[in-house]
């Protein structure tokens, strides 16, 4: 059944000279040079983007000598497509049966040999224009770097979904060796496991509804990073707008001048401004995670989690639990205001290199759900966590109030009394009046941020809680820990408080100025149970 | 290594060995001397050249720079006294501990920090020696865990057989053995 499911699938995606042999070197669908092709662009333009200014200056003088850009675009064009179809021809990819080989690359000759049991991450990406022909992308991550990536460019879905099961199994395999030998309890245990069509054994964990995603598009803050990146641009942009609303019939200067509006006209219509910009931006951040979790479903297969989501480009991001290095929740401002809360599931962090939060990266991210959705899901992949309880009871340990004191008298209070002496001898009041106002809301928002920080433990878990206006959960199994520093200045160790900071295999989080007593305590039950567990953290 | 290191029984959690009770081993004798020569060395050539440009008959210089040079030149030597008399303090109070499932690294003189490193955790090791550290026999450990690059353990200036015993100790221990 197996063997004949894959040999139907080589006759699809590429005709060999003897199709019965699995060991040839095989060629990808030619779908591929388009892969290639928008990835090249894709890479360009990554670098292109450092051009943008140069070609907004001189746009003008460039648009006037079509004779010299419409040739050289034509042939970067021409160029492009000889460099995606050479791509296309000299890749090669080969399996056996526990194994896949890939010999890719024009200049740089990469020949890749992976083995199965060193998968640690399957990833499927379908990209829309992969979509009319039913061709997928399929993923390998290593336990090394991130540039150790396998891809097989274009392949039949249905073919990247089996092969994607048959990696899996492999590695399962050679895990549960040791379990085999219990067949009785395995088999009660296991149902679904051991069950032959993993495909229907899929449950549905967490779907998103498109308003959900825009709930999260307005609570993420992502339109900052746009805005920062468009600020070299502000001066033309407004210009540009104002041109337009001018040919409108619309005059900003003569809309906003005091003289022929009243104050409250005018404080209006820059209020209702304000509020269209706004929207304008808040618009852009929910296109964009519509974008990356359109569609998203999270589903439990045996021990896995699969997160399937994307409008243009499909990726399915596949975690086993056992990886599952930490839970995260997290609540913004606005969430808090809103009762939304965004859940990470983290793994390894050599996995997803890219710290970005979007479709692509390799940690599992279930944005905005309702609090009860989300203890559900702690509760599945933790049972044993009592995360609940401790929130409802509040039996986080605090830190020591000396956190407030540090950070206003030795970080905020010199540069505030600085910053005032200075604007007070040159007269300056209303800097000054000013700076003291920032100096109180920082002081606030200290006392705040002390109030967040909070510690607690059970038998297996450590507890972490910080933030600021908003509140972030952490919650990690003791045994997946991979190194503890205790950290204690000189003034600490008088008052006995010290800085814990625990490293896990997707990060490290630090408790500041705790109990000395509690902080030997954590570390050393920490180093028991990682040393007593047994358990490996992979 | 006494065999007292070996030494690491875990019973119960109400028993359990406390970091805040580590037997501390020195680095080597040679290490924090060397290293204070290295500084001085370092800061010395740095107001030679200073000094040799100030001096020199060759070249005019800007105005400014000659009258910046003999300050600039000035500061160098007081701060860099002060901050290799600082990091020899440092040095001083570094030390290690390896206990029978884990390795612990402490350092600091105001800001105490001690990293403790599970043996079951490590992925892999390095050992590193630069020209001055093969001539007078220290070696720097350096031990990986899946916690990243920023969080390496390593420690410095160990007696070069000390740093091989530790090595083979790491590489034999049933852990490491279980889990590589």
């Amino acid at each position: 059944m197996d063997s004949r499911n894959k040999l139907s699938s080589i006759e699809n995606t590429a005709p060999t000279d003897n199709p019965h042999n699995l060991n040839n070197w095989q060629v990808l669908s030619p779908i591929a040079i388009l892969y290639f092709g928008v990835s090249v662009f894709k890479h360009l333009f990554s670098n292109i983007i450092f051009l943008i200014p140069a070609i907004a200056v001189s746009y003008k003088s460039i648009l006037e000598h079509p004779f010299i850009w419409l040739p050289g675009i034509l042939f970067a064009l021409a160029l492009l497509s000889v460099f995606a179809f050479i791509s296309f021809k000299v890749y090669r990819y080969r399996l056996t049966d526990d194994n896949i080989e890939i010999r890719s690359g024009i200049f740089n000759k990469k020949h890749l040999n992976l083995p199965f049991s060193r998968v640690q991450n399957v990833k499927i990406e379908q990209p829309i224009y992969y979509r009319f022909s039913g061709h997928a992308c399929l993923k390998l991550d290593t336990a090394g770097s991130a540039k150790n990536e396998a891809k097989l460019i274009a392949i039949k879905l249905d073919y990247a979904q089996q092969l994607k099961s048959q990696i899996q199994q492999h590695g399962q395999n050679s895990e549960a060796l040791n379990k085999q030998q219990h067949p009785t309890a395995d088999s009660n245990e296991f149902q679904s496991e051991s069950a032959p069509n993993n495909a229907t054994q899929e449950i549905v964990l967490n779907r998103r509804k498109l308003s959900d995603l825009v709930i999260h598009g307005i609570t993420s803050n992502r339109i900052w990073i746009f805005l920062g990146g468009l600020a070299p641009f502000y001066d033309r942009i407004f210009n540009y707008i104002g041109e337009g609303l001018t040919s409108l019939g619309i005059n900003l200067t003569e809309l906003f001048s005091l003289q022929s509006h009243s104050i409250l006209e005018v404080a209006l219509y820059a209020l209702s401004f304000t509020m269209l910009i706004m929207l304008l931006l808040v618009s852009f951040s929910v296109i964009g995670a519509i974008i990356s979790f359109y569609g998203y479903t999270l589903n439990k297969l045996a021990d896995k989690y699969i997160r399937r989501s994307g409008l243009f480009t499909k990726h399915e991001v596949s975690m086993s639990l056992s990886r599952l290095q930490m839970v995260v929740q997290k609540q913004d401002w606005l969430d808090v205001l809103l009762k939304r809360i965004n859940l990470y599931f983290e793994q390894s962090s050599s996995f997803g290199k890219n710290l970005d939060s979007s479709a692509s990266s390799s940690k599992i991210i279930v944005p905005s759900i309702k609090p009860q959705e989300s203890q559900a899901l702690i509760d599945d992949a933790y049972p044993e966590n009592s995360l609940k309880v401790l929130v409802i009871n509040n039996e986080f340990e605090a830190i020591s109030k000396r956190f407030i004191f540090r950070n206003i008298v030795y970080i905020f209070m010199p540069v505030w009394l600085i910053g005032l002496s200075f604007t007070l001898l040159n007269g300056k009041l209303t800097l000054a009046l000013l700076a003291s106002i920032l100096f109180v809301t920082l002081c606030g928002l200290v006392v705040l941020r002390w109030k967040r920080w909070g510690i607690a433990r059970d038998k297996n878990f450590v507890y972490l809680r910080k933030g600021l206006v908003g509140v972030d959960y952490y919650c990690f199994p003791i045994y997946k820990l991979q190194q503890i520093q205790f950290k204690q200045n000189l003034l600490m160790k008088r008052r006995l408080l010290a800085t814990v900071k625990f490293v896990l295999a997707s990060g490290s989080l630090k408790i500041p100025m705790i109990n000395e007593k509690l902080a030997y305590e954590l570390i050393d039950q920490g180093l028991y149970q990682v040393e007593s567990s047994q358990k490996s953290w992979m | 290594m006494s065999e007292s290191n070996f030494s690491n029984p875990i019973v119960t959690i109400e028993q359990l060995p406390t970091i805040s009770k580590l037997e501390q081993q020195p680095l080597s004798a040679k290490y924090a001397p060397i290293n204070r020569v290295i500084n001085l060395s370092l800061i010395l050539i740095v107001c030679f050249i200073a000094s040799f440009i100030y001096l020199q008959p060759f070249v005019d210089l800007p105005a400014g720079l000659q009258n910046f040079l003999p300050f600039f030149t000035w500061a160098v030597a007081l701060l860099g006294a002060l901050f290799t008399w600082f990091i020899y303090a440092g040095d001083r109070v570094k030390s290690y501990s390896l206990r029978d499932l884990d390795l612990h690294y402490s350092s600091g003189l105001f800001f105490r920090k001690v990293v403790s490193q599970p043996i079951t955790r490590i992925q892999h090791m390095e050992l590193k020696r630069g020209p001055i550290d093969r001539k007078i026999g220290i070696a720097k450990l350096q031990v990986f865990s899946a916690g990243g690059e920023m969080h390496t353990f390593e420690i410095p200036g160990l007696p070069l057989e000390i740093a091989q015993q530790i090595r083979q100790f790491i590489l034999q221990h049933k852990d490491v053995v279980k889990h590589g």
